[in-house]
């Protein structure tokens, strides 16, 4: 590990897929701005093949720079011990988020209803996760008929849409 | 169809399933556990590509190319290793999420070598233990970390297997490497699948059942109802008050209720027509509660009772009134305690099928195999019954009653199949009683030295849809209300109510953990008014040897509570000059039936063919390990050692019938049977040697005797023994959190120390959930709202530091000395807790769980 972390590790999390292959088609995502990778002082966030901003959770000590310095506000800090996300931030009912993105949260509640914890609800059209309460099951990711959940570990999900 | 690799070999999953169901159901690879299907338990983790995975979230589909890994194809090296930390940390009770675990502890180490306790925990975080609290299985982590450097396997530290040994436990192996069987890992040729139609309405009357569009369906074999039952529908451990199948023209008592066993070729067909099962009801109003109970022309829950008064218990001793009026200090309180479900994690599971002899043979997880038996016998009305354990996933109570044992029987008996019925996790939280909710109000007044003086009370239950164990639960709830400590006037009167709810019954701690909180509670709250410290107020009433319980009996020289009190001493004193809040509690608990019902201890030593002995009693074990106890039994009363017995596990045609795995009963009532047929065998041992002693039987009966509530004895004998504990439990001022609990039991003799220390840090666990955050809501139609993963078990993570103290003080003259530990583990943690959080905020709680801690979920 490059830098001295503190257990348990947390790290900033993009929460955006860049399913509109950052075309700005959608007013939450990622853009890929590239303001996060400037302002990284650990260089643990680079723009990605598919055109958004990504983390690399081993060179992440979650200092917050890149949460406060996002124009969109797509990233958060959370625990890596929870490897199941919500890779999305978009909060346009469904039948809109459809027309520009195909990885979207449109809100659906599948999730929830899979959730054998309830740790997920639906906030203004987009899931979050209670990560103090959530198992990291997957069982929310493999239900998601979106994408939109995602598995860091690339094993239940892709890592990326 | 996709191709992946299954430990190092290739496999082809033709169809696309969950994970788990290929595993089980098609490869047999049964070490993988399903204790939920739905991703909350953790039981069938598996390793891909190296990552903890349940198994019941992944479709084989989405697996191309993926290595997969269960314990099963562990290197022998890593089989040899786990085996050995699980073991010598005893790190295993019930064994069923244990594969997990050892995953989760390779994952971990294959990645990070050299983990803290922090990482540990997290590592075995998402998957939950209702056993051992977490505390050895971390252990075992840590010590399996330690070898994996080494690279040796030393031997274990403790091979002397007399009483008061920490021997490795009999059944590690099998557990660790998940080749033991539970029921559930039977797949035998021609087994069919059977499950019940569930009553739609809590309360109904059922008009008609129409099974025609179920038996259309390709791959039904059978639907049964009422009309099937050969003997008595209604069966029960003491009332028969709880159906087998409601018939046309019965009543529904709650949503549990079956109507109609289905019986399919396969799961998936079982499911299918289940919904095909007509059922017409006439809808009736239902009893939500002990008050809508109670109230004038509330409706009867049962068509043959004329009330919903389940049971009436009084216990009285003394002037209760009297000694209050003359008392000094006098505090009344109401509280009130919540349902709570078992969280087992087995669910309930059973095979049938005809044997050679032509007999109905059932393989259960319960906890007791004859129990089973009669209640079977009683409802097909024929002796022709043979009954075994398998390995039992978890008790706690929860397993005393028929849940799918009679189902797979009237299946087989019916139809000649062999048949699998299993729970549901969801028809597991539905069915299986629970632990009874309380509303107590208590009165208790001292002198002012803080010398209890009289306490009175009144206590009420929900016991639910049937009776199953609620009078002797509000029963052993009064008993023990009074506390364990040396006054003479007591009154307390309880009543349990029927309503539309899922039943209530045995629970750990049998109704004691209900009242101890209030009793407790009360005694927290008088040492501040008395103006001494809730340590002195015990040592001051607690109960010593040759003294008087509050219900008369006169207590031995084995009443260890003074010294359980001393124990946690310098652990209180240091915290409290520290300023931290600390919060303390007491509590006693039978070990055995008592009050006078015969409770019966048998056991038969036999010597096979082998040359060994094999020890043969009914007596289940449900993960607590009354085997490892038996055998150390015998080589303490015989001089035999290890490699010369056998412990066989419980059956009901040669092991002889030694009453439930229930009330802290087994160390002690089937201990000294079994030391009783160790003093025959013993004679003739000094006969001939072992091996010329082949075909012969040993056989020892033990009679726990003791006198009836409201015997007219001056002092009778409610009960052969009590254990004694005292916890404490220590805040961290600045995040609110547990620091740290200790607890102190007095055993008698630890037959197996570290396993009492497993038992208690078990014991503690379980009921920091039930301080703290466990509920089972319920909700109007009288269903339970939560699933497993939401019930608030405490995860591994949470745990503070927990400090097990065994004390052994000698003076019982059965069993070697040994009590029973198994219950009193969970019951005074609760206020112990609630006392703690006072001295942090200054709010009293007299309701569980406790709110305003950091432990509440938001819901």
């Amino acid at each position: 590990m490059a830098v001295k972390k503190r257990f348990p590790y947390r790290a900033a999390l993009v929460a955006c897929s860049g399913g509109c292959r950052a075309t700005a088609a959608c007013e939450y995502g990622c853009v890929a701005c590239g303001i996060c990778a400037g302002a990284c002082r650990f260089g643990a966030i680079e723009i990605n093949a598919l055109g958004v901003a990504e983390v690399d959770e081993d060179k992440c000590i979650a200092c917050g720079v890149c949460v406060r310095e996002c124009p969109r506000g797509v990233i958060h800090i959370h625990d890596c011990a929870n490897p199941v996300v919500v890779k999305c931030s978009n909060h346009d009912p469904g039948k809109n988020a459809r027309k520009y993105c195909s990885v979207s949260c449109i809100g659906c509640g599948l999730c929830a209803k899979a959730c054998p914890t309830g740790a997920i609800e639906v906030q203004n059209n987009l899931a979050v996760i209670d990560e103090s309460a959530c198992l990291s099951c997957g069982q929310c990711a493999v239900k998601c008929p979106r994408g939109a959940l995602r598995d860091l570990r690339g094993i239940l999900t892709a890592k990326n849409a | 169809m996709a191709e992946f690799f299954i430990n190092g070999a290739p496999v082809a999953a033709e169809k696309n399933q969950k994970l788990l169901r290929f595993l089980r159901d098609e490869l047999h690879l049964t070490s993988v556990k399903d204790g939920c299907s739905e991703g909350a338990c953790g039981a069938c983790t598996v390793l891909i590509d190296g990552e903890p995975i349940r198994a019941c979230t992944p479709d084989t589909d989405s697996l191309a190319g993926r290595r997969v890994l269960t314990v099963e194809g562990l290197s022998e090296e890593e089989k040899a290793l786990y085996t050995y930390a699980y073991a010598e940390a005893g790190a295993v009770q019930c064994g069923f999420c244990i594969p997990g675990m050892v995953l989760c502890t390779k994952a971990l180490l294959d990645k990070n070598p050299d983990p803290t306790e922090q990482q540990i925990k997290y590592a075995l975080r998402n998957n939950y233990c209702r056993c051992t609290g977490y505390v050895k299985i971390i252990a075992a982590v840590k010590l399996a970390a330690k070898l994996k450097k080494t690279g040796e396997i030393p031997a274990p530290s403790h091979t002397d297997w007399k009483l008061g040994s920490s021997v490795h436990r009999l059944d590690v192996a099998e557990k660790v490497q998940g080749y033991g069987k539970y029921p559930d890992d039977w797949y035998l040729p021609g087994m069919t699948y059977g499950s019940a139609v569930r009553a739609k309405y809590a309360r109904a009357r059922v008009l008609k059942i129409d099974a025609s569009r179920a038996l259309a369906l390709d791959g039904v074999l059978a639907v049964l109802t009422a009309d099937d039952i050969p003997g008595e529908n209604r069966i029960g451990h003491i009332k028969h008050d709880q159906y087998t199948l409601i018939p046309v023209g019965g009543l529904t008592h709650y949503l549990g209720d079956a109507i109609a066993l289905v019986v399919a070729k396969d799961q998936q067909t079982l499911e299918k027509a289940k919904k095909l099962v007509d059922v017409e009801y006439e809808i009736l109003p239902a009893v939500h509660n002990p008050t809508e109970a109670a109230a004038d022309g509330a409706p009867c829950v049962f068509d043959e009772e004329g009330t919903n008064v389940q049971a009436v218990r009084r216990v009285s001793r003394g002037d209760a009134d009297g000694a209050i009026a003359k008392a000094k200090y006098v505090i009344s309180r109401h509280f009130e305690t919540p349902w709570t479900e078992h969280a087992f994690l087995e669910p309930e599971c059973a095979v049938s099928y005809l044997d050679n002899d032509g007999d109905v043979m059932l393989l259960t997880t319960d906890q007791s195999a004859h129990t089973t038996l009669h209640e079977c016998t009683l409802l097909l009305g024929t002796k022709k019954i043979k009954v075994e354990n398998q390995l039992v996933g978890g008790g706690f109570g929860g397993k005393e009653d028929m849940s799918v044992q009679h189902h797979a029987a009237l299946i087989t008996y019916v139809t000649g199949l062999p048949v699998k019925v299993k729970l549901s996790r969801a028809e597991s939280l539905l069915i299986h009683p629970k632990r009874h909710p309380f509303w107590m109000d208590f009165t208790m007044g001292c002198d002012e030295d803080g010398r209890i003086l009289g306490v009175k009370a009144k206590v009420v239950s929900d016991t639910g849809a049937f009776a199953s164990l609620g009078g002797p639960v509000l029963e052993r709830a009064c008993t023990h209300a009074a506390g364990p400590y040396a006054y003479e006037n007591f009154s307390i009167e309880g009543t349990a109510y029927y309503t539309n709810n899922p039943p209530a019954g045995a629970f750990r701690g049998f109704g004691v953990t209900q009242t101890c909180f209030a009793v407790e509670s009360l005694l927290n709250e008088m040492a501040d008014k008395v103006g001494i410290s809730p340590w002195e107020i015990r040592y001051r009433n607690a109960i010593r040897p040759g003294q008087v319980l509050p219900n008369g009996q006169i207590v031995g020289p084995e009443t260890g509570l003074v010294e359980t009190l001393e124990a946690v001493k310098a652990d209180y004193d240091a915290a409290v000059a520290a300023g931290k809040p600390v919060g303390i509690a007491c509590a006693m608990k039978n070990a055995g039936v008592g009050v006078g019902l015969p409770d019966y201890g048998r056991c038969r030593l036999i010597v096979q063919s082998d040359g060994k002995v094999h020890i043969y009693a009914g007596a289940s074990c449900i993960g607590q390990g009354v085997g490892t106890v038996l055998v150390q039994m015998v080589v303490t009363n015989t001089g035999l050692s290890r490699e010369d017995i056998v412990y066989e596990r419980s059956n009901t045609w040669i092991a002889p019938d030694s009453g439930d795995t229930s009330g802290s009963r087994q160390t002690l009532v089937t201990g000294e049977a079994c030391r009783r047929a160790c003093e025959k065998l013993n004679e003739a041992l000094q006969q001939k040697p072992l091996a010329a002693l082949c075909g012969q039987e040993f056989y020892g009966e033990y009679l726990a005797r003791t006198d009836p509530l409201g015997s007219k004895k001056e002092n009778p004998v409610s009960h052969v023994a009590y254990g004694y504990a005292t916890q404490m439990c220590v805040l961290d001022k600045k995040t609110g959190k547990l620091e740290k609990i200790v607890a102190a039991h007095d055993v008698g003799k630890a037959v197996n120390p570290i396993s009492c220390e497993g038992q208690i840090e078990g014991g503690v666990v379980m009921s920091m959930g039930y301080a703290l955050r466990e509920q089972y809501p319920i909700d109007e139609t009288c269903r339970p709202i939560d699933k497993f993963g939401k019930l608030g078990l405490i995860r591994a993570h949470e745990i503070p530091e927990i400090k097990a103290i065994v004390v052994d003080k000698p003076g019982l003259d059965v069993a070697c000395g040994a009590i029973g530990i198994g219950e009193i583990t969970s019951i005074p943690t609760a206020p112990a807790i609630a006392d703690a959080y006072y001295r942090l905020d200054g709010e009293r709680r007299s309701s569980l769980p406790l709110v305003n801690t950091p432990y509440e979920r938001r819901r």
